[in-house]
């Protein structure tokens, strides 16, 4: 039993603790050193090893840090400039010719696409993970497990190259004269328009493919890491197997799946390759998914031979750049929260 | 009056995984309202008993069984039998405590709502009154909210005692479920089987045979996958039949 005056003075304690663990940082650098003066032989290899193993951590920090720093130097000037300004950021019209960078579409552009690219390879790669995990037969999950993992491995172009021959046609031949002819989904809006197939829905699905096998096999890692008693509680309180694999595993492997899709929507914001070939590359805000976009990498890899006309121009494309570093950013430190709130509601601890 | 004598009858079951046969020809019968304590060195085969009784083992590919095991007078093996409705009828309690990553209220829940309870104010009556049988209500009715895995072993397993119960199980298959727990928390559950005697059939594991000896109407002993005795506790406790059953009461087997 823990009476009041215990937990006062357990806070107490607590409080205390905190207090001293306050330090100022060359009181820090100090108390290292002379911990390792005072530190017999094996601890001080251990002490050794843990700063060997701080130079790497501290260097890659130092890295995005460094990278951060030259793309806002190189972006700087846009940003000050009269005829950009942070306004760019929602101005639609790009046209350097007429010193006019508005960079809005390919914001749009790119967060279309990856809108479109998640929206179809979540479900479906939940869908493949939960089999993979759930109902494969242990003798063929090693190998599918596999073939899906190469096929993470296929470069960028070779699936530019397939959507360009086989997807793009097919979108323009087959896809969109189905769906305008077809009286249920003819009526839809985002249906409409005129197309070769290039547009954002290639991108889209391009992109969608390209995410796939991250999706499926973190998230089948992280469903296959739920401990098998938590299943085997679930099925003697008389849960069947879609019932368990639903409500009990995948609820517990959330964290894990989550963060894996927050991880590849930045690994789709700056796919470039595969998207550039399929999207068509028209400088227009997309109104159906049958229209061309344009998004962020594209308009640098375009371009960036050709800005140095303009300084403004080169500049403009180093905004992009910052913004889509920033951006996956941003779904980093989303994973990282999202990881967090859920191992805390879950009870994990990590 | 009921057609059936027993709740569960046990005819002549054997079971394998793979080549290796684990249960030998295994004869019993577990009544109403007693806790029938199962004894036995580790390996035996205890808990593969426990979990052929409501089909868990099902799920691992290389089991296969012969002979009856009937609840309520029907073969639980037959073809069409619905194993969702014997496990939820024999409720279970495993070796460890496994709560689920969830809060304490929604574990509770999780097996009423699968099996059609929706109603808020019935589930939470429900989370109170399978606490309060599992004797957790007083130290967790405060923060119903709080993840499961923050608690306590001892609570945790307890918390597993009464997310047995929230489906409301004639039976209560409970594996070792004292093993992982400390004196205190041991001594709690302990007491809290024999009251719930009171309205559950209730098989329990144990290695301890002091407790089986407290806690017990009767018992049965597993040596090797053979069931060498199984009787009135009271009558094993004063003069075992077997001398195996003698060797492992007496502390030098097991
Ligand atoms: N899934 C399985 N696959 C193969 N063999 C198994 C499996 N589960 C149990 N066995 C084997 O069955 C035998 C009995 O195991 P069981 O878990 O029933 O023993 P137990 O009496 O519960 O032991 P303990 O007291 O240590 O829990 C053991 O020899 C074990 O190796
Ligand atoms: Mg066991």
């Amino acid at each position: 039993m823990v009476t009041k005056d215990d937990s006062r003075t357990q806070k107490d304690e607590v409080a205390s603790n905190r207090i001293v663990r306050v330090k100022s940082i060359p009181q820090r650098i100090l108390d290292a050193l002379t911990d390792f003066r005072d530190a017999d032989r094996p601890s001080r290899i251990d002490k050794l090893g843990r700063v060997g193993l701080l130079i790497p951590a501290f260097a890659s920090t130092m890295i995005i840090i460094l990278i951060l720093t030259f793309l806002w130097y190189e972006a700087m000037p846009i940003f000050a400039d009269p005829a950009g300004g942070p306004g760019i950021i929602v101005n639609p019209t790009w046209d350097p010719s007429r010193d006019s960078y508005g960079i809005a579409i390919f914001i749009v552009g790119s967060l279309l696409c990856t809108g479109i690219a998640i929206g179809i390879a979540v479900p479906l790669g939940l869908a493949g993970a939960i089999f993979l995990s759930e109902y494969c037969p242990g003798r063929l999950r090693q190998p599918l497990k596999m073939i899906i993992e190469m096929m993470a491995a296929i470069p960028s172009i070779v699936y530019g190259l397939w959507a360009y021959v086989v997807l793009v046609p097919y979108i323009g031949n087959t896809l969109a004269p189905a769906l305008q002819s077809n009286p249920l989904t003819a009526w839809i809006p985002f249906f409409q328009g005129e197309t070769n197939g290039l547009s954002l829905i290639a991108g889209g699905i391009i992109l969608a493919i390209m995410l796939l096998p991250t999706v499926v096999t973190i998230s089948a890692d992280a469903l296959q890491t739920v401990p098998r008693s938590l299943r085997e509680a679930s099925y003697a309180l008389g849960a069947t197997q879609s019932e368990t694999a639903r409500k009990i595993t995948l609820s517990a492997a959330l964290p894990g799946i989550g963060a894996a899709v927050i991880l590849s929507l930045g690994r789709a914001v700056g796919e470039t390759m595969a998207i550039l070939m399929v999207t068509g590359n028209s400088l227009q805000i997309p109104y159906t998914i049958f229209d061309p976009v344009y998004v962020m990498t594209s308009i640098i890899t375009n371009q960036l031979g050709y800005a140095f006309v303009f300084p403004l121009w080169r500049s403009a494309l180093f905004a992009i750049g910052l913004i889509l570093l920033i951006m996956s950013i941003c779904f980093t430190i989303t994973a990282k929260l999202f990881i967090r709130w859920g191992m805390k509601t879950r009870g994990m601890t990590g | 009056m009921n057609e059936w004598e027993h709740h569960i009858e046990v005819q002549e079951l054997s079971t394998w995984f793979g080549k290796k046969q684990v249960l030998k020809r295994i004869s019993c019968y577990f009544k109403d309202n007693t806790v029938t304590a199962i004894m036995g060195p580790s390996g035996c085969g205890k808990s593969t008993f426990l979990r052929t009784l409501n089909r868990l083992n099902d799920l691992i590919p290389s089991f296969r069984r012969k002979g009856i095991v009937r609840f309520r007078g029907e073969d639980i093996f037959s073809p069409g039998y619905s194993v969702y409705n014997l496990r939820k009828n024999i409720g279970m309690v495993f070796q460890r405590p496994n709560p689920f990553p969830m809060s304490v209220r929604d574990n509770i829940t999780y097996g009423p709502k699968l099996h059609g309870v929706n109603d808020e104010d019935e589930l939470d009556d429900l989370v109170e009154s399978c606490l309060k049988k599992a004797a957790l209500w007083d130290e967790v009715k405060d923060d119903l909210d709080q993840p499961a895995p923050n608690l306590s072993g001892g609570q945790q397993q307890r918390l597993c005692i009464a997310r047995a119960l929230s489906v409301d199980p004639p039976v209560l298959l409970m594996d070792e479920p004292v093993s992982a727990l400390d004196p205190i928390s041991a001594g709690k559950i302990e007491e809290l089987v024999v009251q719930l005697k009171k309205d559950y059939t209730i098989i329990m594991v144990t290695h301890n045979v002091q407790q089986a000896f407290r806690v017990s109407d009767q018992a049965a002993f597993l040596y090797l996958g053979e069931l060498v005795e199984f009787d009135k506790t009271s009558r094993i406790a004063e003069a075992p039949t077997d001398e195996r059953t003698e060797a492992f009461i007496t502390g030098r087997i097991g």
